[in-house]
């Protein structure tokens, strides 16, 4: 593993930089910051299961839709505490990445993705027309217990939980499993031909990402408070993650938070001047742009403007 | 029975035969050439080795058979395969296209490294550098010591030459000739360059529209017309 004391430097300074935020910001920033993180963990997790292995998910939403509806229904319906609700939540959602694993033993590229575009949609028509009385139907779910009081608190809590995944993932990533998950993304028969097996390593991608997607989707429902099918297994839901993590730097754990950051942020000061839906355009033209100029996303910008840096500080 | 054994391979993508009744022997310490025009199969015979296509018939490696036992196992087995050096990870530095390597020979990852780097020094110099960035021959050359990161005792190299400056051919020749004698790896490479296998190789198998057309030891083959034949037709 090839790890510097500067990266945890970063790493420190990133995570004492945010949890001492709350003195200096307002809570609605606060509230916009705690949809960032969630947004983070969500990319984070795509980022594993897709952006690493090439094997496109479209349907995302489907894993953290089980996270979010297990513990919603077994808190709200049940009346089981939390403690042991997210935890089941999170094992249900890794069921629920081994049946998206099943078509990746198949298929690939576009079809595999258009494959989970179904997942989607169907968990979205399942969770109307069966049992309504346990999953609210159409309407969803309110009246969820919440982990948090205030948007201080849950900052608090949507941030350790969005630095700690981050941080394992980082370092699970810069091991050689995470090289190799990599590889697999440019040329699967070459990481066979090299004695590996690409389905254990496949598995483990999928059984990852949904683990982390699991745990983000449950705890994203017990701050909402609320569960509405509507929003989460929709479209621009599901591109916001596939875009965070895109313009962010793909294979990497950092470029998905970037990427989270900044849309979250575009699009929220983007709403005081473009209300309704133009504002997708807008940050459907920047993520164009980028992806036209500096395809490996924002991370990359950053890097080279600090290779560029370095050069003139050296000459 | 020999160090490798092929006999009665066929070998399928999907319904279509790619291979038909291959017979082929290599012996401990040598280094074997199989050449032939584009379409004969070479790649895909050594496909079939690493267990990466559908096949009928039996492919010993050492007195064990390596038939239905899967490429992670045969890999492990000793067989290391170098192909085409498009088939690299792009966007990945040399150094991590080399630990792909390393999977399945973890206690030796250093001495492996190490070896690689004496054996082409230039990718010390681009340790850290993408392949994507890099010429032919360098590619090559990290195709190669990515496969020598198995441990192989049984070495597969796809068209070693295929597109390169003949300076850096010779180079890779002399390389692939040191770890024969230095280091006892057997070695098998497809080619369509006859002189360069000729010139490597101590026995050459001609292979035709997926069958063995002729085999020899260099010299007997030097004027066997079949040769000629495989590549103008007659």
């Amino acid at each position: 593993m090839d790890l510097r004391w500067h990266h945890f430097a970063l790493w420190a300074a990133f995570i004492g930089g945010m949890l001492a935020l709350p003195q200096f910001v307002s809570s609605g920033t606060l509230r916009t910051i705690i949809f960032a993180n969630y947004l983070a963990i969500f990319a984070i997790s795509w980022d594993i299961l897709s952006g690493r292995t090439g094997y496109i998910s479209f349907g995302h939403p489907f894993l953290i839709g089980i996270g979010a509806y297990t513990t919603a229904i077994l808190t709200k319906r049940f009346d089981i505490a939390v403690e042991y609700a997210i935890p089941s939540a999170v094992l249900m959602t890794m069921v629920g990445g081994l049946i998206l694993f099943l078509p990746a033993l198949r298929i690939k590229g576009s079809y595999f993705a258009l494959v989970t575009l179904a997942f989607m949609e169907l968990i979205y028509q399942l969770v109307q027309v069966i049992r309504p009385d346990l999953t609210g139907g159409t309407r969803g779910m309110s009246g969820i217990p919440t982990l948090t009081l205030g948007a201080r608190d849950g900052f608090y809590l949507s941030f350790s939980l969005m630095a700690a995944i981050a941080l394992s993932m980082w370092l699970l990533m810069r091991t050689r499993l995470g090289t190799a998950l990599s590889a697999i993304g440019m040329n699967e028969e070459s990481v066979r031909g090299s004695g590996l097996s690409t389905t254990r390593l496949k598995l483990f991608a999928f059984l990852t990402g949904a683990f982390v997607a699991g745990l983000g989707g449950a705890f994203y429902v017990h701050y909402l408070g609320s569960i509405a099918p509507r929003a989460l297994f929709d479209i621009n839901f599901l591109f916001t993650i596939l875009v965070a993590a895109l313009i962010g730097g793909l294979s990497t754990v950092i470029g998905p938070m970037l990427g989270a950051f900044f849309l979250t942020f575009l699009l929220e000061y983007l709403r005081p001047y473009l209300p309704g839906a133009e504002r997708y355009f807008i940050y459907g033209g920047i993520a164009l742009l980028l992806y036209m100029y500096e395809p490996k996303g924002i991370l990359h910008l950053f890097s080279r403007g600090l290779d560029r840096w370095r050069e003139r500080v050296s000459s | 029975m020999s160090f490798l054994q092929i006999e009665k391979l066929d070998a399928f993508y999907g319904k279509a035969l790619a291979l038909s009744g291959v017979e082929l022997s290599v012996e401990e310490g040598e280094i074997v050439a199989i050449v032939g025009p584009n379409g004969a199969g070479k790649s895909t015979l050594l496909d079939s080795i690493l267990g990466l296509t559908t096949t009928n018939g039996d492919i010993c490696l050492d007195g064990n058979s390596l038939i239905g036992t899967g490429s992670a196992a045969i890999v492990k087995c000793g067989v290391g395969y170098a192909p085409e050096r498009c088939n690299l990870f792009p966007y990945m530095t040399v150094r991590e296209n080399l630990l792909v390597g390393a999977f399945t020979s973890r206690e030796n990852i250093d001495s492996n490294l190490e070896l690689v780097f004496k054996l082409f020094p230039q990718l010390r110099e681009r340790e850290h550098q993408e392949t994507s960035t890099q010429s032919g021959g360098e590619r090559q050359m990290v195709s190669i010591g990515r496969a020598l990161m198995t441990s192989p005792r049984l070495l597969l190299v796809d068209e070693p030459t295929i597109g390169l400056a003949p300076k850096i051919c010779l180079e890779i020749a002399e390389v692939l000739r040191r770890l024969c004698k230095q280091f006892g790896t057997t070695i098998v490479i497809t080619e369509q360059n006859t002189n360069f296998a000729m010139t490597l190789a101590e026995r050459l198998y001609v292979l035709e529209t997926g069958e063995i057309k002729a085999s020899g030891t260099v010299d007997e083959m030097r004027n066997d017309a079949r040769l000629t034949e495989a590549y103008f037709g007659t």
